[in-house]
């Protein structure tokens, strides 16, 4: 009893302060670190691995100095290594006055200075650190048994270049979109916004990944609160493995347990840079084109950047159209539920009397019914989402013809039926958010018993336990339902349901306290 | 200690006087001044501005404390404690009180088959999750639900138009004036039920020139809004229903809910309505559990979740007890008349008299 009390505990409470740590187990490599740097010792740690390269050479100047460049064979450019840094050590500059007067103690600087002609070169001393830059895609030089070593950026591997991202897709503005590689996505982020405020913070997260991250804002815009926020829950992170944005979501965002999603994300470097704008602060993670943003708010999960793109009133109107997609996916089924069970006085005669003669020969309640529906539902889009395209769209296909045609023809459901799951369907893909999307899947099911138990009592009871879940989430400290509740009129008008005309939104959106409300300085 | 802002000060104080009191007044204020009952609403509510106010300026002069605090300070330990133990007696009973209606409301208009027990079950859940957030969610419920409620209301009298008949309104004040004022005490309750939550809510409140200022403001506009939204529901039912049937009816805006068609196509559409009557409910309940709790705080120190779990219990208690419709109306109708209203309008004068007689002493 003692033993599932105590794993209970430790699967449901999250430790104060700490937030989900998981300790890496004690390896003796820690020890090996402490060691002082030398290039047989990163030999001996490395030699292992039969992708780590050890390219031994000597350089002739005063003294004859051994050297051995290490660099991991597929995380750098061997095209760069060879022209640009082993041919003019080796070949190109034998002879040279500068080569001639080297000596094992002045070796470093005097190639640091004049013989490799690099941008991305930098002294080191510690064995951490020669360890680290290795295993992120640089190379290393040592020299002799000398305690420090040359740093040489010449990362290269292969990657997915820039292209449209598929999660966020857009008829009428940029197609590019972030990809795996850390510097291509801050490479695309710079190109957006050209001012010396854009702060790039790198870190580095996960003990055995290392993976590299940076965080991202605008200095003189973003709340300084917010910033430093960030950097203490992301400081608190200890994990072995940090593979994507989502460990990091998990363990940051204020309240875990919420089905809402609490932190925003996107792939598009035009929505990060808007953002950045408005007063966020973005985490890009080396490995994942996905970008997370905060703090969050709820309203900015229905927008999109097309609303920024197109003309500002048919901005309102797709805004308008999502805002009842999304509230027509949480409720028609409960609704229908509710009325067929309970409130019929609601349905003029004639649609009534249409309905009860499609119920005619219904089996089951219209709960059972609606539940059953809306679970085939579920697994239709489960089963479709993970399959190649082609055999998703044929899965739906067979899903929501084959099935709810048969269904309906065996009398196991009724034709009304069919007509709201389909139309719940329909509106949950009008949720352009996949994270707010299944938020609202999730909600369905207790809003559909409540109703199938208590008609539009139980669901409003249940919209309203909702609500009340919904308003007291906070992001970074921002509430969840601003700019609506605590009421900021200005974000409210500007764009929120609505989005003004550019020329309208002369200050930036006042959902938390930003340092320059102005845009541009000058609105 | 959480805050709420002037804003969310003037929203919520506007839900909670405005709570579900647009269901009886119609009833209420037509069977003492008849077809006259409309021009009573404005000035019964009105009576709640001079003790808003008196209670602000208490406020004034001890930031950050409730009016039980206050007490203490100006009356003693045991006066205030007997006062406290009497607040929290009154409230605690109303909170209850509440609850019946809104089972009886839901029972008698839409879901006769369903237990009563249920709509009380699920309305405390939602009053005590809402009260567990605390005051800051409160508000931010109040914000959201207040207007949604008034666009209700305006849905409901506006869907009705055609079922007027001016004729009902006259001869304006056939029976003199009298009827109106008494019309008028009939309604001054409601304020005081206001008076109530202010008194306990003061701690939360900000306590700058400048926000104190927005405050007053703030209640003024709270108090003509909400009176004024009333007085139109009463005329509206006057018109529609006559005196004598608004009188029977004691919840009038009900029945005009089941009333409403549009073209044949939108008809009896009260379930829909009672949503949003449904949201003002839980707001009038969930004054009234935030008072007790905070009663319970001030007066004997009691406070965490095993306290609030036991006022639950006792407002379900007190629910069950008046199930039936016309003893839970009569008996809110006691409470209001004998018990808010005296306790309320003793007290605030009482220690608003003796705070300015202090002052003016050490002046």
């Amino acid at each position: 009893m003692g033993s599932w009390m105590k794993m209970i505990k430790e699967l449901t409470i999250r430790p104060k302060g700490k937030r989900q740590i998981r300790k890496s187990p004690a390896y003796s490599f820690d020890e090996d670190l402490k060691k002082p740097l030398s290039g047989q010792t990163v030999k001996e740690i490395l030699s292992k691995s039969s992708d780590v390269v050890f390219r031994e050479f000597f350089l002739q100047g005063k003294d004859r100095i051994p050297c051995m460049l290490v660099a991991v064979d597929g995380l750098v450019d061997k095209n760069l290594l060879d022209e640009f840094i082993l041919k003019p050590l080796m070949v190109d500059f034998a002879g040279h006055p500068e080569l001639a007067q080297m000596t094992l103690s002045n070796v470093i600087d005097k190639t640091m200075e004049s013989l490799l002609p690099g941008i991305e070169i930098k002294k080191i001393s510690k064995m951490g650190d020669a360890i680290d830059t290795i295993l992120s895609g640089d190379s290393v030089i040592f020299f002799g048994n000398l305690t420090e070593a040359i740093v040489i950026g010449a990362r290269g591997w292969a990657h997915r270049g820039v292209a449209e991202p598929i999660t966020e897709s857009i008829v009428k503005g940029p197609r590019e979109g972030f990809s795996e590689t850390l510097r291509i996505n801050t490479s695309l982020l710079r190109r957006k916004i050209k001012h010396p405020s854009l702060r790039i913070i790198s870190l580095k997260l996960g003990d055995m990944t290392n993976t590299d991250l940076v965080v991202t804002y605008i200095e003189k815009i973003a709340s300084p609160d917010i910033v430093s926020e960030v950097f203490k829950r992301l400081s608190k992170i200890k994990m072995d493995a940090m593979l994507g944005n989502g460990y990091i979501e998990e363990m940051i965002e204020d309240n875990p347990y919420s089905p809402f999603p609490q932190i925003s994300f996107t792939e598009r470097p035009d929505v990060l840079a808007g953002k950045l704008l408005e007063g966020k602060v973005g985490i890009i993670v080396d490995g994942t084109p996905i970008v997370l943003v905060v703090p969050a708010i709820l309203t900015q999960f229905l927008n999109v950047n097309e609303d920024y793109y197109q003309r500002a009133m048919v901005a309102i109107l797709s805004r308008f159209v999502r805002y009842v997609g999304a509230f027509v996916a949480i409720v028609a089924p409960s609704v229908y539920i509710a009325v067929t069970t309970f409130h019929q006085e609601i349905i003029p005669t004639d649609l009534f009397m249409s309905i009860s003669a499609g119920r005619q020969g219904v089996p089951f309640p219209a709960l059972l019914e609606a539940f059953t529906m809306t679970v085939v539902l579920e697994i239709l889009q489960e089963a479709g989402l993970r399959l190649p395209k082609p055999i998703g769209q044929t899965i739906g296909i067979v899903g929501a013809l084959i099935i709810g045609d048969a269904a309906v023809t065996a009398g196991l459901v009724s034709p009304l039926m069919v007509i709201i799951i389909g139309l719940t369907a329909v509106a949950s893909y009008a949720i352009p958010t996949f994270d707010l999307s299944l938020a609202v899947r999730l909600i369905r099911f207790p809003l559909m018993i409540l109703a199938g138990v208590l008609g539009f009592f139980g669901v409003t009871v249940g919209l309203y336990v909702i609500l009340i879940h919904l308003l007291g989430l906070r992001s970074f400290g921002v509430p969840y339902t601003s700019p609506i509740a605590p009421l900021r009129i200005r974000a409210l008008l500007q764009d929120t349901f609505v989005r003004a005309p550019w020329w309208a939104l002369k200050r930036r959106p006042q959902l938390m306290d930003v340092e320059d409300p102005r845009p541009n300085g000058k609105g | 200690m959480e805050r709420i802002s002037s804003h969310q000060f003037v929203v919520l104080s506007s839900a909670v006087l405005m709570g579900t009191t647009f269901l009886p007044i119609a009833s209420i204020v037509t069977e003492v001044a008849s077809r006259d009952g409309w021009m009573s609403v404005m000035p019964g509510f009105a009576v709640g501005i001079p003790y808003s106010l008196m209670v602000l300026s208490l406020l004034e002069q001890h930031p950050q404390k409730n009016l039980l605090q206050i007490s203490e300070i100006l009356l003693g330990k045991w006066i205030s404690k007997i006062t406290g133990v009497l607040y929290i007696f009154i409230t605690c009973y109303f909170g209850g009180l509440l609850l019946g209606q809104a089972g009886d409301i839901y029972q008698s208009s839409i879901m006769p088959l369903t237990p009563i027990g249920m709509f009380y079950l699920g309305g405390i859940l939602l009053v005590f999750y809402l009260v567990k957030s605390g005051i800051e969610v409160f508000s931010r419920f109040s914000e959201i639900l207040f207007p949604l409620i008034i666009i209700a209301l305006v849905l409901n009298m506006g869907l009705s138009i055609s079922r007027m008949e001016q004729g009902e309104l006259l001869p304006i004040l056939s029976e003199g004036i009298k009827p109106v004022i008494w019309g008028g005490l009939k309604v001054a309750p409601f304020a005081m039920e206001y008076i109530l939550f202010l008194a306990g809510i003061l701690v939360f409140l900000p306590t700058g020139k400048r926000e104190l200022a927005q405050l007053k403001r703030g209640v003024w506009r709270g108090v003509f809004l909400v009176g004024f939204l009333n007085m139109m529901v009463v005329l509206t039912q006057i018109l529609i229903f006559g005196p004598e049937e608004t009188v029977r009816i004691v919840y009038g805006l009900l029945v005009l809910g089941k009333m409403v068609e549009i073209s044949r196509t939108v008809a009896g559409v009260e379930s829909v309505f009672l949503g949003a009557w449904l949201g003002a409910l839980i707001i009038k309940v969930g004054a009234f559990f935030f008072t007790v709790t905070w009663g319970l705080e001030t007066v004997f120190n009691l406070k965490g979740l095993k306290w609030n779990l036991g006022v639950g219990v006792v407002f379900m208690g007190i629910a069950f007890k008046f199930t039936r419709g016309p003893d839970l109306v009569m008996e809110i109708g006691l409470v209001d008349n004998y018990l808010i209203l005296p306790f309320a309008s003793v007290w605030i004068l009482t220690l608003w008299g003796i705070s300015r007689w202090k002052g003016a002493g050490i002046s």
